[in-house]
């Protein structure tokens, strides 16, 4: 039995999957498949882990932490099986850069929004160096399927033979030839424009536009004793109205509420991504199934 | 030609349980063999199908000589001599072990192997004149193999019955048609009849028993400008080190998955000017290979991957070997010969990942002591303070886990997967900004 391969992808191509395909057969391994053509069944992450928080109990604790790279944000799930990844996490002192090795995993709440996220298999923390040759790797990668999607949006009919006779590797053909079926055509310009600002990412010139939190890990990496800083309170009280305004049914504000009420008074993605994650840490809120928060 | 297939025609007629008279049996075989120019064994089956019987039950096969052999024949009879009889144990899969006999079988035009699968009504010996009823053909590695299966009936022949097979010089079961050229990338396992042109590394020669006899084999490596393989020749060709030449007419084995140049007294070698291929200090350099290609190969010769030591696996550090057998001892015992004083040694087995597949990287006590920039002695020392030998694993993994490495050796696969013998390693420095500044400039069209 071969090893499945860990994929580096952006968590930018990795959330916008929303189909998860079996191997086949007794204990075949399930992949998620991305619209670019990714079948991933492992993962290769490194990124900063911003949070970290139990959102099980004392006794049976279930570990969730959040990974940001440059396009988005990656959710790491790890429990009683995940014993050396879970005890790891629970140790880890946010923000802090972390490279982790995972399943990928899929969860649909009744909505039939499917979201991912990762189950860790190990977790270390890094220096920065590590984590922009991560971003460089992830970028090769995603520039690979950005071109072979593109050859297969040229072919009629598409075909994983003739997507291999062009010189596209078996595995991602196979991926491809599925992610077309589901997903219909993909927005390439979406995905080259998430490649050329992962790749700014890397450049010095660039380097004061990064997020805050990615300053910190820096600084965490350098200088492991110093606190994080603290985020904004101003954004967090908006978000939390947001939230409380939004959860009607008790099961808490689904996300994607949450984002467009916030934008409408002005909140930004990122700085939402940012409040939450305060009001997280301060234990404000907290997610009661992936995708809803809710508040405390 | 009537008379002759009255016994096919008969067979037939058994095998549908007289449900078709003779005469129609009769007149279908002519028209499959004369109109449709099949051949007898196709033919018979055929009819049987078409009538909804069994082929299965056709009892007379068609007497044959070994060269007409092709592969994939269900009902085959022979008149052929042992020349040689051999018994193996085997246990194929979900089942018990077995013996099973094989050997090569002649008549006055080939020699063929063979395997008989199932117990024989008689017992074989070298020399041995017989008549094989209903054997069956495969291909095994580009040859035409003959094997006795539960419907095989072997009846003994006087000595004279078959004149001996005198084989001329140079043959062993000729390949049909022209040698197909391989680059040496392309190299599987399974091939046969290949032309490769390379360039002679290095020779070596060896004495091997076969079949009771000692055979030398002219071994050694070669290589084109995609890589390299290790070779062997049944015969000597007179290979030297640093010649190019041109071996028509090889097949390919594997050894623990790596596929390798074979070739025999079927093969011709032309000599090539020495420019025909590029100069031995080039070739000797290690391609660099994605893991992905190294799987759908089965390995490689030293051959160089560039990837992530994503995990360390059980049994890295420091570990206490078997004085007796080298195996690593578990809890101070050995699998085999149970409490012995373990010798100390240090490895790291490393899941070596490059986005496109991984292998498990092992890397020896002298790499080992590089990358972690310290001696097997200090590791003893520290094990024997934290008394366990944890704490140099959790070094390794500290020093070794999310590192780019460069990792060169050879490359074997089995039922667990790809593994690499690391001859040399270093942890990769990448220039990340200039890369990606590159990659950015292609995106936007060389605007900055």
């Amino acid at each position: 039995m071969m090893r499945e391969v860990a994929w580096r992808l952006f968590a930018g191509e990795y959330n916008d999957a929303k189909l998860e395909v079996s191997g086949g057969g007794e204990r075949a391994p399930s992949f998620v498949v991305t619209p670019l053509g990714a079948k991933v069944n492992r993962v290769y992450v490194v990124g900063v882990i911003t949070d970290v928080e139990n959102v099980g109990t004392e006794m049976q604790p279930m570990w969730r932490a959040r990974v940001a790279d440059p396009t988005g944000t990656f959710h790491l799930y790890a429990g009683q099986y995940q014993p050396e990844a879970a005890a790891a996490l629970s140790k880890l002192k946010p923000p802090v850069f972390g490279a982790i090795v995972g399943k990928s995993r899929t969860y649909t709440p009744d909505s039939g929004t499917v979201y991912t996220s990762i189950r860790p298999e190990a977790i270390k923390s890094v220096d920065g160096a590590i984590r922009d040759y991560w971003i460089l790797e992830a970028c090769r990668s995603l520039k690979a399927r950005i071109e072979a999607m593109a050859e297969a949006q040229k072919m009629d009919p598409l075909t994983k033979e003739g997507l291999v006779q062009v010189g596209v590797k078996e595995a991602l053909a196979d991926g491809i030839v599925q992610a077309v079926n589901h997903y219909g055509k993909a927005d390439l310009s979406r995905y080259t424009a998430m490649l050329a600002e992962a790749l700014r990412y890397l450049l010095p010139e660039n380097r004061e536009q990064r997020a805050p939190e990615e300053a910190a890990a820096e600084e965490a990496a350098a200088r492991p004793e110093e606190p994080p800083r603290e985020p904004e309170g101003d954004k967090e009280e908006t978000v939390l109205g947001v939230i409380e305004g939004l959860d009607k049914d008790g099961k808490g504000a689904p996300w994607d509420g949450i984002l467009d009420a916030a934008k409408a008074k002005g909140v930004a993605r990122e700085e939402l991504e940012e409040a939450i994650n305060g009001l997280l840490d301060k234990g404000l809120v907290y997610e009661p199934v992936l995708g809803r928060m809710k508040k405390i | 030609m009537k008379e002759e297939l009255a016994p096919h025609v008969s067979d037939i007629t058994r095998a549908l349980g007289g449900k078709v008279s003779e005469q129609e049996i009769e007149k279908e075989l002519a028209s499959y063999l004369n109109v449709y120019r099949v051949s007898l064994d196709t033919a018979k089956r055929s009819i049987v199908k078409k009538h909804g019987g069994n082929p299965a039950g056709l009892a007379v096969g068609i007497n044959r000589t070994l060269r007409e052999l092709v592969p994939g024949e269900q009902s085959v009879n022979l008149l052929v001599r042992l020349v040689s009889v051999n018994e193996k144990d085997v246990t194929p899969e979900g089942q018990g072990t077995k013996r099973i006999l094989y050997g090569i079988l002649s008549d006055p035009t080939a020699t063929v192997p063979f395997t008989a699968w199932e117990p024989l009504n008689l017992p074989l010996a070298r020399g041995d004149v017989v008549r094989v009823q209903n054997a069956y053909t495969k291909e095994y590695r580009g040859q035409v193999q003959v094997n006795f299966g539960t419907r095989t009936a072997v009846m003994r022949e006087k000595p004279d019955a078959l004149p001996e097979y005198k084989p001329a010089p140079g043959t062993g079961l000729p390949y049909l048609g022209k040698p197909t050229p391989v680059r040496i990338v392309d190299l599987r396992e399974g091939a046969s009849n290949v032309a490769v042109t390379a360039r002679i590394l290095s020779t070596d020669s060896r004495e091997v028993e076969v079949d009771g006899a000692k055979k030398t084999v002219f071994s050694g490596v070669l290589a084109d400008e995609t890589g390299k393989t290790q070779f062997s020749a049944w015969k000597d060709f007179g290979l030297k080190e640093g010649e190019v030449v041109r071996i028509e007419g090889a097949y390919v084995k594997a050894w623990r998955g790596i596929p390798q140049l074979s070739f025999d007294d079927r093969a011709t070698v032309t000599r090539l000017p020495g420019d025909a291929a590029p100069a031995a200090e080039t070739l000797g350099g290690s391609p660099r290979m994605w893991v992905e290609d190294l799987a759908e190969r089965g390995g490689g010769v030293d051959v160089t991957v560039r990837g992530i030591l994503i995990d360390l696996r059980e049994g890295s550090g420091l570990v206490y070997r078997c004085p007796e057998c080298r195996r690593v001892l578990r809890k101070g015992a050995c699998r085999i010969h149970g409490e012995v004083k373990g010798e100390p040694d240090l490895r790291v087995k490393g899941v070596l990942d490059d986005g496109s597949g991984a292998l498990t990287a092992v890397f020896n006590r002298e790499l080992t002591e590089i990358l972690l920039e310290k001696t097997m002695d200090a590791c003893i020392a520290e094990a024997k303070e934290a008394m366990s030998t944890d704490v140099v694993r959790d070094e390794l993994s500290d020093i070794l886990v999310a590192q780019p490495i460069e990792a060169r050796g050879n490359v074997t696969s089995d039922d667990y997967g790809l593994m690499m013998i690391v001859d040399q390693a270093k942890l990769l420095r990448v220039d990340v900004q200039s890369e990606a500044r590159q990659m950015l400039e292609e995106l936007e069209g060389g605007a900055p």
